[in-house]
């Protein structure tokens, strides 16, 4: 019953999705209000069955309903509830649906919310999003079904894949990154609208700015939870390994943030409409790039699925994504082309230039460099590997030089800019940096990657307390108000400015953290005996003891546990483990992690001989990581900050719109904001 | 731009980006050949665990089985018995060669009195030979034929299946 449901719902959607394409598109040619609210409603039923849908599939899957065969790949009748629930979106089939359901959400968020505001857009926003979503639900209803049948019905499932049933992390990560993949179908569908209407001014990037930001917080908090996840999991000490697959979640990541960036310069400025424009197209073809790598069996990656029928399906919407984005692009480049030459003067705008500059080298190089072996196979049939020495080597420079730029952009005037001005908004910060890595040199820190990394971002943060503490002075002169209260009237009131100086700071703590973890972890490996020592920078682990049990909550899985003392700066016992699940051949580890503030001790049991009470042990001694994950914190903190509706901006909003319905309402002008 | 020019782009993007999504498709991703195979074996000259030193030239004019491995490994608990086996019914027609991968000279030794020492050289690896062979991680093993050059690699444990074709591979028959 459930599985007819489910596979109902999708027909159906599918149907309603090409239907609303229809409608859009008649509404906006004829200007039909009318076939625009139809093609509205049927959007939002097709989300409503899109939910149906996957209620019905999780229900199958917390039924342990074999005869779908999704449930018996994916499932077993020990799978703990909380693990049968989220293998919705576990593998293959079951993630498509779950992208359709978000997918679909957006759209009908996006859609109902403006449906009486920028009435020449909106039908042709509405024809995009239907067309992608018809697109998702038409691979649903042929080459990956997820309610397909399986007779004979076994009667037991393969139960989920070992590796994501292993962390809640699973539960967290891959809807978050959906959610940003899914969210940025938005600004997309608004760059179309655009272009087609051919309405390229300030409008659509009005809408668009805050549209990107909100999936690309959703990207930034799944991308760390993923490195997180990775961390906690996968038991090799790292976090980021430049596999394809995190590399697909990273393009569209670093291509929508040179986007939030030149889209500054494009509304206040006029300056950067193509490559803005652009970006929107390379954005979305970049999601559906991640969705094909992961999905078309094309690479192996922890990430990837079993190789399917559905890569041919994602090659085609990949190429009429870039096709028709770019098609549309070069029609309307005459009317997008700058009318202000860009600057030459050290400006804002110079520095939003080199940010893009910058932003797209790095697109650029991830994809060459998680292409190039797609390339070589495809051009001579060997296969290559392109690791992680090349992106560093080629990325931290470029990294570098963005987070040089975070301090001075946002602190230089637009137009251009004056020497005293510099001396004044940057000699200070220098100065500070300067002395603080001499500090680091001091404590102990080592290398150009970690020195110069440490200075760049103590200037950061320099420029951007000074720009703080500046505007906050100033306010509470001329108020009167107490310095904190000023300095967060401040903030709240330009909330986009304010909120980015905190993404930024974010990013310096992550930079710090990642630059000396990546260059000051240590390790050792050693097999004991129960009783026997190893050390590793002034930690002292003995191994107390072997135990090989079941785990309590499925017996299926066999654990081995080595727990192991630990004594030095901090002390302790920990516990690593690997565990045997019956669906996978190789046993999975359970890293035994202890997070200090300045370093994890972090011990992945390599092999465990429970007869002889011996323990094959990893050991990784991992600078600053945890500062990694509270710096992602703070960068979604930010954005979110930034992306918070203001109250006063939301209630002149709202009279805007009610004053003129029909009229393409112009979204009031935001606070000073860079 | 002129008006006509700038179209051009979309064939010039579309095609290449086409040919590359479809090439790969349908492509086992998985299976990774090497690139030492049919190649010389490359020169080196590492000590032993029991003192000599063993350099590539002791092992040519007569057929080779070199096993990447290490004390930390476990599956290379597993494919002990199968080494083993072969060189103590081979060991006249196959050298049989150890490589101690990333591990100290003292804990291969132990692993060795624990899992039994077979009596072949086992050579303590700095990094360079694993890096010159392209070896993932240990267990790997590479079957070198009389002439010196690489016939067959195994990654992960040797089967008894993937130990007799790597040796009919380098011209031995383990049979």
């Amino acid at each position: 019953m459930l599985p007819t449901i489910g596979h109902a719902a999708i027909v159906v959607a599918l149907a309603l999705s090409l239907y609303a394409t229809l409608a859009f598109g008649l509404g906006a040619r004829r200007r039909d209000r009318s076939a625009v609210a139809s093609g509205r409603h049927a959007m939002l039923a097709a989300f409503a069955l899109a939910a149906a849908a996957s209620v019905a599939m999780m229900a199958s899957l917390l039924g342990h309903d074999f005869s779908i065969a999704y449930v018996a790949r994916n499932n077993a009748t020990t799978t703990p509830p909380f693990y049968s629930v989220i293998s919705l979106w576990a593998a293959l089939e079951g993630s498509i649906l779950f992208w359709a359901l978000l997918l679909t959400g957006w759209s009908g968020l996006v859609l109902h919310r403006y449906r009486n505001r920028h009435a020449e857009l909106m039908p042709w926003v509405g024809v995009t999003l239907a067309l992608v979503s018809a697109f998702f639900f038409a691979v649903m209803a042929w080459p990956g079904n997820p309610f397909e049948r399986l007779t004979p019905v076994p009667a037991e499932g393969n139960g989920p894949n070992a590796l994501l049933q292993n962390h809640p992390f699973m539960g967290l990560h891959p809807p978050l990154l959906y959610l940003g993949y899914t969210g940025l179908a938005v600004p997309f569908a608004f760059g179309v609208a655009a272009l087609v209407t051919g309405r390229t001014q300030a409008e659509w990037l009005a809408i668009v700015r805050r549209w990107t930001v909100i999936p690309w917080i959703f990207l930034t908090a799944g991308i760390v939870a993923g490195a997180w996840w990775s961390y906690e999991v996968l038991g090799w000490g790292g976090y980021w390994a430049w596999d394809p697959v995190e590399n697909a979640a990273l393009m569209p990541w670093l291509a929508a943030t040179a986007f939030i960036h030149s889209s500054m310069v494009a509304e206040r400025r006029g300056g950067l409409r193509v490559f803005t424009m652009a970006l929107v197209v390379f954005t979305f073809v970049l999601t559906l790039v991640g969705t094909f790598l992961t999905r078309s069996g094309v690479v192996a990656s922890v990430h990837a699925f079993t190789a399917s029928s559905i890569g041919p399906w994602f090659a085609v919407a990949i190429l009429l994504a870039l096709g028709g984005g770019l098609g549309l692009l070069l029609w309307r480049l005459p009317a997008l082309a700058d009318r202000r030459p860009p600057p030459l003067a050290v400006s804002r705008e110079s520095a939003f230039l080199l940010n893009n500059v910058l932003f797209l080298g790095l697109t650029v190089v991830v994809l060459f460099g998680t292409m190039l072996p797609m390339v070589v196979e495809a051009a001579t049939g060997e296969r290559i590997s392109v690791g992680a020495p090349y992106f560093n080597a080629i990325n931290a420079p470029l990294f570098a030089a963005l987070i040089f730029l975070m301090a001075i952009g946002p602190a230089l005037p637009w137009g251009g800019t004056s020497w005293s001005t510099i001396r004044e908004r940057f000699a200070g910060p220098a100065l500070l940096a300067v002395a603080l890595t001499l500090a680091g040199v001091l404590l102990g820190m080592r290398g150009i990657a970690q020195l110069g990394t440490l200075f760049l971002a103590v200037f950061v943060v320099g420029v951007l307390g000074d720009e703080v503490v500046r505007g906050a002075r100033s306010r509470a002169r001329t108020r009167g108000e107490p310095p904190p209260v000023a300095a967060w009237r401040l903030a709240t009131r330009n909330r986009r400015r304010y909120g980015g100086y905190l993404v930024h700071a974010g990013i310096c703590l992550m930079a710090i953290s990642v630059a000396v973890s990546a260059t000051g972890a240590r390790q050792a490996a050693a097999t004991l005996d129960v009783g026997e020592s190893m050390t590793i920078g002034g930690y002292t682990l003995t191994l107390r003891e072997v135990v090989v049990e079941p785990l309590p909550d499925d017996a299926r899985v066999i654990e081995t546990r080595a727990v192991v003392d630990y004594g030095g700066a901090q002390s302790g016992s920990l516990a690593t483990a690997q565990r045997d699940y019956p669906s996978s051949t190789t046993p999975i580890a359970t890293p035994g992690v202890r997070t200090f503030a300045t370093e994890d001790l972090y011990v992945t049991l390599l092999q465990a001989d429970a007869n002889g009470g011996a323990a094959s042990l990893q050991v990784f001694l991992n600078p600053l990581v945890a500062w990694i994950w509270v710096g992602g914190f703070v960068v979604v903190a930010g954005a979110v900050f930034a992306a918070w509706p203001e109250r006063r901006r939301l209630a002149m909003a709202e009279v805007a719109a009610a004053g003129r319905r029909d009229a393409p309402a112009s979204v009031p002008a935001e606070g000073a904001s860079p | 731009m002129r008006s006509g020019v700038r179209w051009l782009l979309l064939p010039v993007l579309l095609l290449p980006v086409g040919w590359l999504l479809f090439a790969n498709i349908g492509v086992d991703p998985r299976t990774i050949p090497s690139r030492v195979v049919g190649k010389a074996l490359p020169t080196f000259s590492l000590p032993t665990l029991d003192g000599t030193t063993l350099t590539d030239a002791d092992l040519v004019g007569r057929p080779a089985v070199i096993n990447f491995w290490a004390s930390w490994c476990g599956p290379c608990v597993d494919e002990h018995p199968v080494l083993l086996d072969a060189a103590q019914r081979l060991g006249g027609e196959v050298q049989l060669v150890g490589v101690v991968y990333q591990d100290s000279p003292e804990r291969a030794a132990a692993w060795l009195r624990r899992y039994g020492d077979g009596g072949w050289p086992d050579a303590v690896d700095d990094g360079s030979l694993a890096i010159d062979f392209g070896v993932t991680g240990p267990p790997e093993t590479y079957f070198v034929d009389a002439d010196g050059i690489i016939r067959d690699r195994v990654v992960g444990p040797v089967s008894t299946r993937a130990m007799a074709e790597g040796l009919a591979a380098i011209g031995v028959d383990a049979s």
